[in-house]
């Protein structure tokens, strides 16, 4: 109990502190009120030409294919996250070093930062464009279950955390990961669902995202939202997907503990 | 002129010379440009695997467009493509004096010292799409080819205009990593064929940003389907390029150096 307990106080106050720090660039956050709504009404045409008078595509009607694009862009905000840049600095610098001898683990160090980060994204990304999407673009932003939306987003939210964090540990062993870094954000960039629903992808590819981390870090979440999940012939309920998705953040947890056992036997602290 | 043209091709040379030093990054870097273009058009090739289309457009008329503005990135990037980064770093170390102190036009000693190498990839992998969907629309006139380099020098000087004004703001909103996705969230509008926009979209994104011309237009003047009054629209192009040269010029007046 007290150990859960000074984990939440260093948690608060990691994230307290990162939510000050970045409070001094809000501005930059703001720009998502503009990018967030321009690249969302760019959607909106694309695909009020493309469904022209067919009623659905990939197994959704407009509606749903236009609360899937603003669900997408929201979630995006909730879930932000360069850890892989962070660490690998870090790495590069050999500044990991002074974290190495703190008395808290640097990966829930990073997380915290997260928190606190995403803190800031909530009120100066996520409110607005929600308020945009609602009242400006007069989108239904309801999602079909709040509770399921939440815990999935949650999920999401770990995922892009492990992932990305998974990708900075590569810098113990290339020290500059940026190359590897680029790649990622590519397929990522495709394979998550934020460019296009994963249902468009041939049936093998769709089959190919289960077994991957992409598809639960922005496609799940926002078919969640919209109270529909299926990929590659599975179709699952709400309950079934959020909980597919739970297991496979496990599994990437699991994952980055291995790369970061190893990884932590590569570190030379050369640059300190 | 001439010391300028001399200027120009030295920065050229080392840039050169400087990726050839770091040749596994340069390729790695290269290679990553050119397959994130080969990507760039799979919304398109999924939306019409899928049954569907862009009203009046075939597959191979969108990926034009999109080739075309692929192409028109990559050349504005080989130029222009170092100015913001290079602008914002200086701006946010208050090391803009060392430029302005250099006998030569701190405008041009930056666009110069700034030559993109890596954006090969870029102008290649669009370049690559741009023939093998050409080869796809039919026979082109001369003519259409004519109108198609106007257009084209048109879109890149839009681009050109953007790379400036994106630069410009970085004197005054300093060290903002995130000013290059406005000009990205409004160029998104130029690599979709512009009928699907309302006309108070089309409007703006070919009198006021005319990201049309970026894109959609140039491809219009090798199908075949522009039309007199589309060539208009090649004015405010190189009247927003000027625009962001004076805008970059007026903004050099206002910096005040405030780190060294």
């Amino acid at each position: 109990m007290n150990r859960l307990k000074h984990n939440w106080l260093i948690c608060r106050a990691v994230a307290e502190v990162t939510y000050k720090e970045w409070s001094a660039y809000r501005t930059h956050s703001l720009v998502s009120v503009i990018v967030g709504p321009v690249y969302f009404m760019v959607q909106y045409f694309i695909w009020t030409a493309v469904y022209g008078g067919q009623t659905t595509l990939g197994g959704l009607d407009l509606q749903q294919m236009i609360r899937y694009f603003g669900a997408t862009a929201l979630i995006g905000y909730l879930i932000m996250d360069f850890a892989d840049w962070n660490l690998s600095m870090l790495v590069r610098t050999g500044k990991f070093l002074t974290f190495h001898l703190r008395p808290v683990h640097h990966r829930s160090f990073a997380l915290y930062q997260k928190l606190g980060h995403r803190m800031l994204g909530f009120l100066f990304e996520f409110l607005p464009c929600l308020l945009i999407f609602i009242f400006i673009f007069g989108i239904d932003m309801r999602p079909a279950s709040l509770p399921w939306t939440l815990v999935s987003v949650l999920l999401a939210f770990l995922m892009n955390f492990y992932v990305n964090y998974t990708i900075g540990l590569t810098s113990f062993w290339l020290v500059q990961s940026g190359g590897i870094r680029s790649a990622f954000l590519l397929v990522s960039g495709i394979f998550s669902g934020a460019l296009i629903p994963l249902d468009f992808f041939p049936h093998w590819l769709q089959v190919t995202q289960l077994f991957l981390p992409f598809q639960y870090i922005a496609y799940m979440p926002a078919m969640v939202f919209t109270g529909h999940y299926s990929l590659g012939g599975l179709e699952l309920s709400l309950p079934e997907a959020v909980g597919m998705q739970g297991a496979a953040v496990l599994v990437m947890f699991g994952c980055n503990e291995l790369v970061r056992r190893r990884a932590m036997k590569q570190f030379t602290a050369v640059g300190a | 002129m001439k010391k300028y043209v001399d200027v120009y091709k030295q920065c050229m040379y080392s840039a050169i010379q400087t990726a050839s030093a770091y040749r596994m990054n340069f390729i790695v870097s290269s290679l990553i440009t050119l397959v994130g273009n080969i990507l760039f058009p799979l919304v398109t090739l999924l939306i019409y695997r899928a049954g569907t289309s862009f009203p009046g457009w075939s597959l191979y008329e969108v990926l034009l467009i999109q080739s075309i503005f692929t192409m028109s990135s990559g050349l504005s990037s080989l130029v222009f493509g170092g100015l913001l980064w290079t602008t914002m770093s200086h701006v946010r170390e208050g090391s803009f004096e060392v430029i302005l102190l250099k006998p030569l036009n701190p405008l041009f000693y930056i666009v110069a010292t700034t030559f993109s190498v890596e954006s090969v990839g870029l102008f290649l992998g669009g370049a690559a799409l741009f023939i093998f969907s050409a080869m796809h629309i039919g026979a082109i006139s001369a003519l259409a080819w004519l109108q198609f380099t106007g257009m084209f020098l048109a879109g890149t000087a839009v681009l050109a205009g953007l790379s400036l004004m994106m630069a410009a703001m970085s004197f005054k909103w300093v060290g903002n990593s995130r000013i290059s996705e406005l000009a990205d969230s409004v160029l998104h509008v130029g690599k979709y064929p512009l009928p699907i926009f309302p006309k108070a979209v089309q409007a703006a994104a070919t009198l006021i940003i005319p990201v049309g011309m970026v894109g959609y237009l140039p491809a219009s003047a090798l199908l075949g389907r522009v039309q007199a009054a589309d060539f208009i629209a090649i004015l405010p192009c190189f009247v927003f390029m000027g625009a962001g040269i004076w805008v970059y010029r007026h903004m050099i007046r206002l910096y005040e150096g405030v780190g060294g």
